[in-house]
């Protein structure tokens, strides 16, 4: 018989199924084949091994940045670095336009609290409720670094425990326990726990000023004793239980973490509020639904862009809860606060089946 | 399949999230390869979406004709010298010596270098169909994205891997 081909030995390798049973079985028995063989491996894996490089990538915010530069072309800023240094989760994010929205939320969520020389609590989260934002506005808002320190804390990561009691014990957070898992969605969890996060936001003036200079806009005067002045948000720790769909990727998420409370130093809330407010960079439609948040001061505002996901309200246990889905419907969550801990139901999933997770909670 | 309209300037194809969530990560994996660096291989894969984004190319067809702009795009990269020389130290101080499953192959940072320059020089459907293979492409896919008959593949990624090795081989006999 005569030898196969190198192609087909090639293939071998990465596709047995692909090659006639006839030629793999004159390969098992044919040294010349057999040699042949070894060399193609041993090239695959040197060519493999120098084509190596790391691709992780971070898809919500490349979406973020590929839809600005198409779809406003005429106001898209610079395009962003394509990543910054390694950090943590947490710490991404929080260099993250997105969440410098959240952060200038929580800011603002604190309006009405007193002027302290101290650290004073400013509000702890209660609710969640969702702001509509579309992805060019999310490219458009001021990164806080821009204005002052931003210095993360305990950002040590997720890590993977053992079990449910492993996690319970070192979150010191009952782990939630789902009733039924929903279709397509089969096996035991991983459970991962993760420590308490401080982030904290020093406005510096002169940054600030600089920041704006380099966007073209001119920064409105800051109030006196703002320069300096902290904003302190502390959240966690938290435990997730991590279900994999039928393809490996993570099917189902059941998050519970301390919710977010804030408190500051320096100035009054209200100074801070309207100072912020002011900045160049926050559309003012933004602006205008993050003061309605004021008044209330236990509501975290979560940014979402609304180009791609759409928000609704329903309850969980009688607390109102945020619903969450991608208009591509790939993806749903509901998020809730409920006694001072915030939970997330997420998953692969349509926005009913997650509400019947969560619902089901136990 | 129907085939959507490509959009005017400023528009996003309704397709558009879908294919992006479902396909980026493999195309700046492909990218990748070629450049050796995550952050050029981002900036490629944005360059590769916007065209796509302007193309009326069916969104079942996406992810093979992403893919091989992806090789295509990198390569040109490679080969106009419009990669910065930082990039190529970034990238090389980043990656790993090996990849687990081939942990007893260690291939040097110059070495790295040498291949994907030569990689550049091969006939570019050689080059292609091996990046795609090496960035877990099915042999069927790149056969449809690059019109070959799945039989020859093989053949033709097989080539590639030969001449990548003799670059190596010749370069440290010459040493």
């Amino acid at each position: 018989m005569r030898h196969p081909t190198d192609g087909v030995l090639r293939r071998l390798l990465d596709e047995p199924a692909g090659v006639a049973g006839t030629d793999r079985r004159h390969v098992a028995d044919c040294a010349r084949c057999l040699t042949a063989l070894a060399a193609a491996r041993e090239d695959a894996a040197l060519v493999g091994a120098a084509l190596t490089a790391e691709a992780d990538v971070d898809v919500p915010a490349a979406w973020a940045r590929l839809s600005a530069a198409a779809s406003a072309p005429a106001r898209t800023p610079a395009p962003a670095p394509a990543r910054t240094a390694r950090r943590g989760r947490f710490g991404e994010l929080v260099r993250r336009p997105a969440t410098a929205a959240l952060a200038v939320g929580v800011v603002l969520a604190g309006a009405g609290t007193a002027a302290a020389n101290d650290w004073l609590p400013v509000f702890r989260t209660e609710e969640v409720a969702a702001i509509g934002l579309d992805s060019a506005d999310l490219v458009a808002l001021p990164d806080l670094e821009a204005y002052g320190d931003v210095v993360l804390t305990g950002d040590d990561g997720l890590r993977t425990v053992a079990d449910a009691a492993t996690a319970e014990a070192e979150s010191g957070l009952d782990a939630p326990e789902v009733a039924a898992l929903p279709a397509g969605i089969t096996g035991e969890p991983e459970y991962q726990v993760g420590g308490e996060v401080t982030t904290t936001f020093t406005f510096d003036a002169d940054r600030a000023a600089r920041a704006a200079a380099e966007a073209g806009e001119t920064l409105p005067t800051p109030p006196a004793g703002l320069d300096g002045a902290s904003v302190r948000l502390v959240a966690g720790p938290g435990v997730a239980q991590v279900w994999q769909s039928g393809s490996g990727a993570p099917g189902l998420v059941v998050g519970r973490a301390v919710a977010p409370s804030a408190s500051s130093s320096g100035v009054p809330f209200e100074t801070v509020r309207d100072y912020l407010l002011s900045l160049p960079g926050l559309p003012e439609d933004v602006a205008a639904q993050l003061r309605t948040f004021a008044a209330d001061g236990s509501t975290l505002p979560l940014p979402v862009p609304s180009d791609f996901v759409s928000t609704s309200t329903e309850e969980v246990d009688g607390e109102p809860a945020t619903v969450l889905a991608t208009r591509d419907r790939t993806l749903a969550a509901v998020v809730w606060v409920e006694d001072g801990e915030v939970t997330v139901v997420a998953g692969a999933l349509d926005t009913g089946e997650v509400l019947e997770v969560a619902r089901g909670l136990r | 399949m129907p085939v959507p309209d490509a959009p005017t300037r400023g528009a996003l194809r309704a397709d558009l999230d879908v294919v992006f969530r479902r396909e980026y990560p493999r195309v700046v994996a492909v990218a990748a390869r070629v450049l050796g660096s995550r952050d050029q291989a981002e900036d490629v894969a944005q360059e590769v979406f916007l065209a796509f984004n302007r193309s009326s190319v069916p969104a079942g067809e996406a992810g093979g004709w992403l893919s091989v702009a992806a090789a295509h795009t990198a390569l040109n990269l490679i080969r106009s010298g419009r990669r910065r020389a930082s990039h190529e130290e970034t990238a090389a101080a980043a990656v790993p010596v090996a990849e687990p499953d081939v942990a007893e192959v260690v291939v040097t940072l110059e070495e790295r270098g040498r291949v994907r320059a030569a990689l550049a020089r091969l006939p570019r459907k050689q080059a292609v169909a091996l990046v795609l293979r090496h960035s877990g492409l099915s042999y069927a896919e790149v056969a449809a994205a690059l019109d070959l008959s799945p039989g020859s593949v093989g053949t033709t990624v097989r080539r590639a891997e030969y001449a990548l090795r003799e670059e190596l081989t010749r370069h440290a006999s010459s040493h």
